[in-house]
């Protein structure tokens, strides 16, 4: 096995200069273009002919909630930007939607609110009309927001029944004490039920966010940055900027381990270690060290998927990793066990394998094949207009620049085995620690 | 051990048709996918052992060869980042497999280790076969209710079939499958004359003409492959509700047999009145508007003309399914019961059940108006409109094209999606209005509705007794509605329906 991997790593990485070059991992230019209103405009041509992806990346999500009594909202105000304007009431936007032939959705996460549509890169002028209308002009009716509430209660609905989904709630519930990332981004339930009456916040929370200094728009695909630019001056250059910025609150430093546990036989035993990681920066090591670490510890190479799935089948899978957001949130670490008997084993064995890398890092035989993984994985994922945009989107929703994507990625090269060892000292502490389980016991009984 | 054949006296023989290829050459790509079809799926299920189709593939995509253990496969891979899996459905399998095309070479002989030896290795086959058997066990009841009512009406519909079973297969099926069962089966069924090869990329000829060889090496007989099972004509409307302890809300599936497949001439135009009754995750539709924009009963409602996979995941649908036994289908996302509403709202504290009833009501409403009016001119040119270029975004991606190229030959087309451009524009309102009363009736429908425990018993006295079912809204909405809400409300809430049957089971019950 050391012999194949030694051969194939080799060939990584000429292949990887050669095909995406040394410095930047995306093998496409990326136009950036500001209007004087401070609103970002991103075209990436890509070889898809006809085709066009035209997303829209609003900066906040469920972080902007800082207001008690108004979690979910900026889900929910997504759902709003679909209930119409003066000019195009919702009959009528649905009507021109619907004449572009295009796949337009729109979802919400922690940090940003993001809009989409995909097709027809002649409709590119329609799909900007229709969206810097509402962008700039929405204005829906008191009944109309009354109702569109119960849309998201039936979405809360269909999510409840996955007990995952439950124990994801009180996770992020007992990890976090003030920061929002203490509710997820569906909201408290008893906030999502008081929606209906909540029509004037909903202005407010427009006025404020729904700015261009907030905002990027993003075309991948059959388009010029020339064309693009142009229509985004026509359709967004008299759209006025706002002042308007969340006073977030910093969550205190974690003091000892915390626990969750649900109680339910329903599904098979879970075991899940999360620990408080670092905001995502792409001009530090932090996290692109932790997804190194995370790749090398639990994909299914590992020595470890190799020990409790594969060979000792004490587990049915383990996965993990560290979740990119504007501030410090969570690496969590999952695992679904075949007995609940188990537990306090499973989680012994990561633990000595986080121990093992913080005390002797990684040969750099694997940390190479490691960062081989990473750029292929990458290179294989962008293979049409519309994941090359999500891709994007995800990082200038963390930093505002889509450059990012490539110096996180240049980062992941330089990444040594003394940083993996430092890192890795710093965020896997039990005092930072929230132990998550699920089983048919009253208690989790993981130490 | 149990014998693999189904009754012989519904099996007939797919004949030998040499090495039947699907190219899609992309030179600029720098991937490769290569995506082999065997035309066999989970109605090759022999009974007792449902779930052995699945678990055989399973094994052979996630186990190892004659020359690596998984683990060591795991570990080559893993700087290549190339990823393989396999779908299962009813009457396919597709192996998929893509690498960048700097890897090919390397990766190569793993895919064909993994095709023509696999290892079927014990330590593989307890590891996989306890992920299945969990699945039909548990997970398939508890993580999803919308999954879930989609599989109880998949079971309804089908029921005494080989297409009644979920691919995974029972929890019996499941746990009589034995290492030797897998053996047998794949080398009876997985067969050199039972394969379409498709390749993508950027691939060159003697990469090709190297897997064709490689292919032909698989076991060159017949496999005796079932004929699909038809789904049975409900009576009127029959009811299966699943009883849940724990359910939030009513989740509902309504399905009814077609006889209409990508094959037939008249399938452009049902796809033309399905978009606009219920094109999947599109605000475009009438039943999204009427239950979910006007009345805010839940997230969202759709209408099928073909399976659908993993509807709650996909927002295009994805190729490798295709089936011969099909059925036309109306999804309900969960609707709130009764308990929840009482507690959520003082005004609905005396409210005896929750939306299920309506929201059934509403959509076999606009089913039935849509039968007896049609669409207009208008409806159709916008509708038609909408797909003709919609349908172009199925196909975004190399795997995605090839996978739909090789299903068009399943279903005897040369390229479906392009062909679809042409069959859409020779369309007329009057083509579109003839396949909606041909193929569509809201008389006949076979339903299923997993809910709370609790909503069971008056749910089921209200569908019995055909009882109006008048929406609870909250006072909020309530004052608010617009007369014509209202007005559609009052016809909705006692349309008549000829519910047959009414069959309460416990989840437990379920898939046995």
């Amino acid at each position: 096995m050391k012999i194949i991997c030694l051969f194939a790593a080799a060939g990584v990485l000429m292949g990887v200069s050669r095909a995406m070059g040394a410095d930047r991992i995306l093998p496409y230019p990326i136009h950036t273009h500001r209007l004087a209103n401070g609103l970002n405009v991103v075209t990436v041509p890509f070889d898809s002919p006809g085709l066009a992806a035209f997303y829209i990346v609003v900066r906040t999500g469920s972080r902007n909630e800082v207001e008690k009594g108004v979690t979910g909202f900026a889900h929910f105000f997504e759902h709003m930007m679909f209930r119409g304007t003066d000019a195009y009431p919702t009959e009528k936007y649905t009507e021109v939607l619907k004449s572009t032939g295009a796949s337009a959705n729109a979802n919400t996460s922690n940090d940003r609110t993001m809009y989409h549509m995909t097709g027809n890169a002649d409709k590119l002028d329609v799909m900007f009309a229709l969206e810097s209308d509402r962008f700039m002009n929405l204005h829906y009716a008191l009944h109309d927001f009354k109702t569109e509430a119960g849309a998201v209660k039936g979405e809360y609905t269909k999510n409840y029944a996955s007990p995952y989904q439950k124990l994801y709630e009180m996770t992020a519930n007992r990890a976090f004490d003030v920061h929002p990332y203490k509710h997820t981004t569906m909201g408290f339930f008893d906030d999502i039920v008081d929606m209906p009456n909540q029509y004037e916040y909903s202005r407010t929370f427009f006025q404020r966010f729904y700015r261009p200094e907030y905002s990027t728009i993003v075309v991948v695909g059959d388009v010029t940055s020339e064309k693009v630019n142009g229509l985004a001056q026509k359709y967004f250059g008299s759209w006025k900027p706002g002042s308007y910025a969340a006073d977030i609150p910093a969550e205190p430093q974690q003091k000892e381990t915390r626990f969750v546990h649900l109680q339910t036989g329903d599904v098979p035993p879970l075991l899940a270690l999360h620990y408080k990681g670092p905001a995502f920066k792409d001009s530090e090591p932090d996290m692109p060290a932790l997804d190194v670490m995370s790749t090398i510890l639990f994909s299914s190479s590992s020595p470890l998927f190799k020990k409790l799935v594969v060979e000792e089948r004490k587990a049915r899978f383990i996965g993990g990793g560290a979740m990119d957001s504007r501030d410090p949130n969570l690496f969590s670490i999952q695992a679904s066990l075949i007995k609940k008997e188990d537990m306090q084993y499973v989680k012994d064995e990561i633990v000595k394998a986080i121990e093992d890398l913080k005390a002797s890092g990684v040969g750099e035989q694997l940390l190479a094949n490691t960062k081989s993984n990473l750029k292929y994985s990458f290179a294989m994922r962008i293979d049409n207009p519309d994941a090359v945009a999500n891709t994007l989107c995800h990082y200038v929703a963390l930093t505002g620049d889509p450059e990012t994507v490539n110096r996180v990625y240049a980062l992941y090269d330089r990444i040594t085995t003394g940083d993996l060892k430092k890192i890795a000292a710093t965020y896997f502490t039990p005092s930072g620690l929230t132990i998550a389980t699920i089983s048919a016991d009253a208690e989790g009984g993981v130490r | 051990m149990k014998t693999l054949m189904l009754a012989m006296a519904l099996a007939y023989a797919i004949p030998a048709m040499g090495q039947e290829v699907v190219e899609l050459k992309l030179p600029q790509s720098s991937k490769v996918v290569v995506k082999l079809m065997f035309r066999n799926g989970s109605i090759c299920d022999p009974k007792g052992m449902e779930g052995l189709t699945y678990l055989t593939a399973s094994l052979v995509a996630e186990g190892g060869t004659a020359d690596m253990t998984f683990s060591q496969i795991q570990e080559a891979i893993y700087p290549m980042a190339a990823n393989y899996g396999v779908s299962v459905d009813k009457e396919v399998c597709v192996f998929t497999f893509e690498v960048h095309r700097d890897w090919l070479t390397k990766f190569y002989p793993i895919l064909r280790g993994l095709i023509l030896t696999p290892s079927f290795a014990d330590q593989d086959f307890q590891r996989i076969k306890v992920n299945q058997q969990t699945y039909v066990d548990q997970l398939i009841r508890a993580s999803s209710d919308e999954e879930y009512s989609k599989m109880a009406l998949e079971d309804l519909l089908f029921r005494g079939t080989n297409y009644q079973h979920m691919k995974q297969g029972t929890s019996p099926g499941v746990k009589a499958i034995t290492l030797d069962d897998i053996r047998k089966h794949y080398a009876s069924f997985f067969t050199h004359s039972n394969l379409m090869i498709g390749v993508a990329g950027g691939y060159d000829d003697a990469f090709l003409k190297m897997l064709m060889e490689d292919m032909a090496n698989l076991p060159g007989t017949n496999p005796v492959v079932p004929k699909p099972g038809a789904a049975r004509t409900p009576s009127g409307i029959e009811v299966e509700i699943v009883a849940k302890n724990d359910a939030f809300g009513s989740a509902i599936f309504a399905g009814v047999p077609l006889n209409l497949t990508r094959a037939g001439n008249d399938f452009p135009a049902l796809m033309v009145a399905n978009s606009y009754l219920g094109e999947h995750r599109k605000s475009y539709s009438k039943l999204y508007q009427e239950i979910r924009e006007n009345r805010s009963m839940n997230y969202g409602d759709y209408s099928y003309i073909e399976w659908y996979e993993n509807g709650g995941g996909n927002m295009l649908p994805q190729p490798g399914v295709p089936r011969s036994s099909n059925y036309f289908s109306i999804w309900i996302r969960p609707v709130q019961i009764a308990a929840q509403l009482r507690k959520q709202y003082p005004e609905l504290a005396d409210v005896k059940v929750g939306h299920a009833h309506f929201a059934l009501r509403m959509a076999l409403h606009e089913l039935g108006v849509l039968v007896s009016q049609g669409m207009t001119e208008e409806q159709f040119q916008a509708t038609r409109t909408f797909l003709q270029s919609y349908v172009k975004l199925y196909v975004q991606t190399p795997s995605d094209r090839l996978g739909y190229l090789m299903d068009s030959r399943v279903y005897g087309r040369k390229d479906y999606i392009n062909d679809l451009g042409a069959r859409l524009a020779a369309l007329t309102r009057e083509d579109v209005n003839r396949a909606i009363k041909k193929y569509w009736s809201p008389e006949r429908m076979f339903v299923t509705i997993v809910t709370n425990t609790s909503e069971v018993e008056p749910l089921a006295k209200s569908l019995r007794e055909n009882q109006p079912s008048p929406m609870s809204y909250s006072k909020v909405v309530k004052s608010g509605l617009a007369a014509e809400v209202r007005e559609k409300d009052a016809v909705v809430e006692k349309l008549s329906l000829k519910v047959t049957s009414v069959n309460i089971v416990n989840s437990k019950d379920t898939f046995r």
